[in-house]
């Protein structure tokens, strides 16, 4: 490469007096921090708004289930029709009813007790599941593919493939998935939507086995116009707030309630973006920034090549020059 | 100061040697304990030996994973300012650097597989490509950077053991691009180890949930390696007489501080931007613990690594770097536990025993196989083990004074074990 030689001729002649160097990797180096933050200011990312419509439409008539907490009763007959239907094991140290009740490996759903809330001082129950995120943090943070989306909307997991990190507990916003802490070779676990039910337009086994009304399985679409009537019929009980509408882009799993979703334990602080919009915005920017840094390594690199390797050639020929001495 | 063993010189040694004294048996000791942790961490699962619950599913193990990876760091920092830009006569730290800066990537890797559920497993990023996510790019890096760094260990390594001839060919060959790889993925795992906090929006505190998680990580892990190198230069004055560089240290931390303050220029920019100032003013006890890490630990250091007086003084330069290297681990920490606190549900994390033990035997683990390598391989330079051995040689003298005096000797422990040197014995000592 001529080109690279007379370069670096040049240079090791400017080289002891260092100032034109100096300016000139300075110049490079401020560009270059300059650019990285530009580019990682938030300023492209699409209206969250936009998204929530976009993903809604996508989205109409993916399965869905609303559930309505002013008609939950606590029976937890969702609870057993789920641990049936999947073969899960009943623990007493995980209670999957009840105001201790949270979601562990051996319960896809809980119904949680949330003592005397609202205005009435009435118990509330709240019933817990994978919300089935339309756009879900964790399948964009599963870097095996293990959690996927599927057709019918059912963000499923694979077990087989699975490596155990554990990146998909830490990127719900809900903290769904859950682990098995006790096994050898834990695994996650967590609800898959009754897929082999809902792929065929079956209701899933918690719907199904709700005698209150509660549980109401449908197309999202249908639902949402669904929960909007039923808060619009009776505006003095329900909040008006459909939780999971828009929700980190939009959920499966929907909620109305006539008492502040806070009160009850629901993450209220959530972005309407999804999650992964959030870490596109820092991935999209690798390939640019990866070229950036190697063009710069590059440039240094020429300017430099005969002192790198001159210095390599020096600690490697003193050695071989004695080994051959003997 | 008690020099026990010199670094290795050329052609001095034919002999591999590690010098047992009651600080490396008790290093050995915990070293021992992890091996037995681990087993019983592989059989039993990772609920067993941690306290991590659902709530928690990353605590501690993943706080160390982001500390080790930030303080290695001091590898590919130091590689940059040596080779690219042109600090040519800073390779007397350099290697020190590099070998601190594998074992570090060492340790996180095996630190990553005992974290993992299904271990096994641990080649399927390979084939399943779920690119869309920061875990992937961070497995490919760091991957790829351990190999590399393991790589670059061989141009040291063919300093002093014979290899086939091919090796050393190919080595050659490779010289360059494992130049350019070693300062290019660095730049993306170390963002990536943040990055991964960003799918957290909403429950990682807003003091350090930003999208500039990955731009502050980059600068972080930069700012701290000569801090790290200042450190171990310390370190190895005090255990084998090896001259503390003052001049190239201060020339390196000067660089930091800039670093540093546009760091934490940056980092008001951006609570100012996000309106998370007021939080940070708050008196909460997450402000307080944010303004320590920002103030204490990075304001000041620079600002004494920029008074020329501080940065001149042996007591001055360590006392900055020191408390650079707390500001990093802090912000490790802060991100990793006390920022996730309040969205968990469950309080502050409580680690268990053991789960500790595991990051005191890795450390050991480090600091073991540091010392092995320094007394067996070139890896300080030969001004610098000449000026060791005289060390040595002066305590040697010393010590023969006081047993003349009468007072008992004590003997370390020498293990050796033959091995066939790349540049004989003699051949060596002709040289001189």
């Amino acid at each position: 490469m001529p080109a690279v030689e007379t370069t670096g001729a040049e240079d090791r002649e400017t080289e002891p007096q260092g100032t034109g160097r100096r300016t000139f990797l300075k110049g490079v180096a401020v560009t270059a921090g300059a650019a990285s933050v530009a580019a990682t200011f938030p300023t492209t990312r699409r209206q969250s708004d936009a998204v929530v419509e976009e993903l809604a439409k996508e989205h109409e008539n993916d399965p869905a289930l609303l559930i309505d907490l002013t008609r939950c009763v606590g029976c937890g007959r969702c609870v057993q029709a789920c641990k049936l239907d999947n073969g899960l094991e009943w623990r007493s140290d995980q209670p999957a009813k009840g105001p201790d009740a949270a979601l562990a490996w051996s319960n896809y759903s809980v119904v949680v007790s949330r003592g005397r809330a609202g205005e009435d001082g009435e118990p509330r129950y709240v019933r817990q599941q994978c919300m089935h995120c339309l756009d879900p943090a964790c399948v964009s943070a599963c870097f095996v593919k293990a959690l996927v989306k599927t057709e019918s909307g059912a963000v499923v997991y694979d077990g087989d493939r699975c490596v155990g990190c554990r990146y998909c507990q830490m990127a719900c916003p809900f903290s769904v998935p859950t682990f098995e802490w006790d096994e050898t070779f834990g695994r996650i676990s967590k609800c898959d939507f009754c897929v082999d039910r809902t792929s065929e337009g079956r209701p899933t086994a918690c719907a199904d086995a709700c005698l209150r009304g509660a549980l109401t399985f449908g197309r999202r679409g249908e639902l949402l116009t669904e929960a909007w009537t039923r808060i619009g019929g009776r505006p003095e009980i329900y909040v008006p707030h459909v939780y999971g509408e828009t929700e980190v882009g939009g959920t499966s799993v929907m909620y109305i309630s006539d008492v502040a979703f806070e009160e009850l334990g629901f993450r209220t602080n959530l972005p309407d973006t999804p999650l992964p919009e959030y870490t596109w915005e820092i991935t999209r920017l690798i390939p640019p920034v990866a070229t950036g840094i190697f063009m710069t390594l590059m440039a240094l690199y020429i300017k430099r090549r005969r002192v790198i390797l001159e210095a390599r050639e020096a600690a490697d020929t003193a050695p071989e020059h004695a080994e051959v001495q003997p | 100061m008690t020099v026990r063993a010199t670094p290795y010189r050329a052609a001095t040694r034919s002999r591999w040697t590690f010098t047992l004294t009651p600080y490396r048996v008790f290093l050995l000791f915990v070293l021992g304990g992890f091996v037995v942790l681990a087993a019983y961490r592989f059989v039993n699962g990772i609920g067993v030996v941690t306290n991590l619950t659902d709530r928690w599913p990353w605590a501690l193990w993943t706080s160390w994973k982001l500390t080790g990876v930030a303080l290695a760091g001091a590898g590919y920092s130091t590689a940059l300012l040596v080779h690219f830009l042109g600090r040519d006569k800073w390779h007397d730290i350099e290697r020190g650097a590099f070998v601190l800066s594998m074992l570090g990537y060492l340790m996180v890797c095996t630190a990553l597989v005992l974290d993992l559920g299904q271990w096994y497993n641990a080649w399927h990023p390979f084939v399943y490509w779920g690119y869309h996510s920061v875990m992937f790019e961070l497995f490919w890096c760091i991957g790829t950077y351990t190999v590399v760094q393991v790589v670059e260990f061989l141009y040291i390594y063919e300093e002093r053991v014979r290899v086939p001839k091919v090796m050393r060919t190919v080595l050659k060959k490779i010289y360059v691009p494992l130049l350019f790889l070693g300062a290019l993925l660095p730049v993306f795992h170390q963002s990536a180890l943040c990055s991964l906090y960003v799918l957290a929006k909403g429950r990682l505190d807003p003091l350090w949930w930003t999208l500039l998680l990955p731009v502050f990580a980059v600068m972080t892990s930069f700012f701290v390696g000569p801090s790290v190198v200042t450190m171990e230069n310390f370190v190895a004055h005090r255990t084998y007489g090896r001259p503390v560089h003052m001049r190239i240290l201060g020339e390196v931390v000067r660089i930091s501080a800039w670093i540093m303050l546009a760091y934490f220029g940056l980092k008001m920019a951006d609570y100012a931007v996000r309106g998370v100032l007021p939080e940070l003013f708050s008196g909460s006890t997450l402000g307080n613990i944010a303004l320590v890490e920002l103030v204490g630990c990075v304001l000041l250091p620079a600002l004494l690594f920029l008074t020329p007086s501080i940065r001149a003084s042996r007591n001055g330069i360590r006392v900055a770097s020191a408390l650079a290297i707390a500001g990093v681990v802090l912000n490790r920490f802060n991100i990793t536990i006390l920022g996730m606190m309040n969205s968990t549900g469950e309080g502050m994390y409580r680690p268990s025993l053991m789960e500790v033990g595991f990051v005191l035997g890795l450390a050991a683990g480090v600091s073991l196989v540091y010392l092995f390598l320094v007394e067996n391989f070139p890896v300080y330079s030969e001004d610098d083990v000449i000026a060791s051995e005289a060390a040595l040689a002066e305590q040697e003298a010393e010590r023969k004074a006081r047993e003349a005096a009468g007072v008992p000797r004590r003997i370390p422990i020498h293990l050796e074990t033959r091995v066939e040197p790349r540049v004989p014995a003699r051949t060596g000592s002709q040289r001189e």
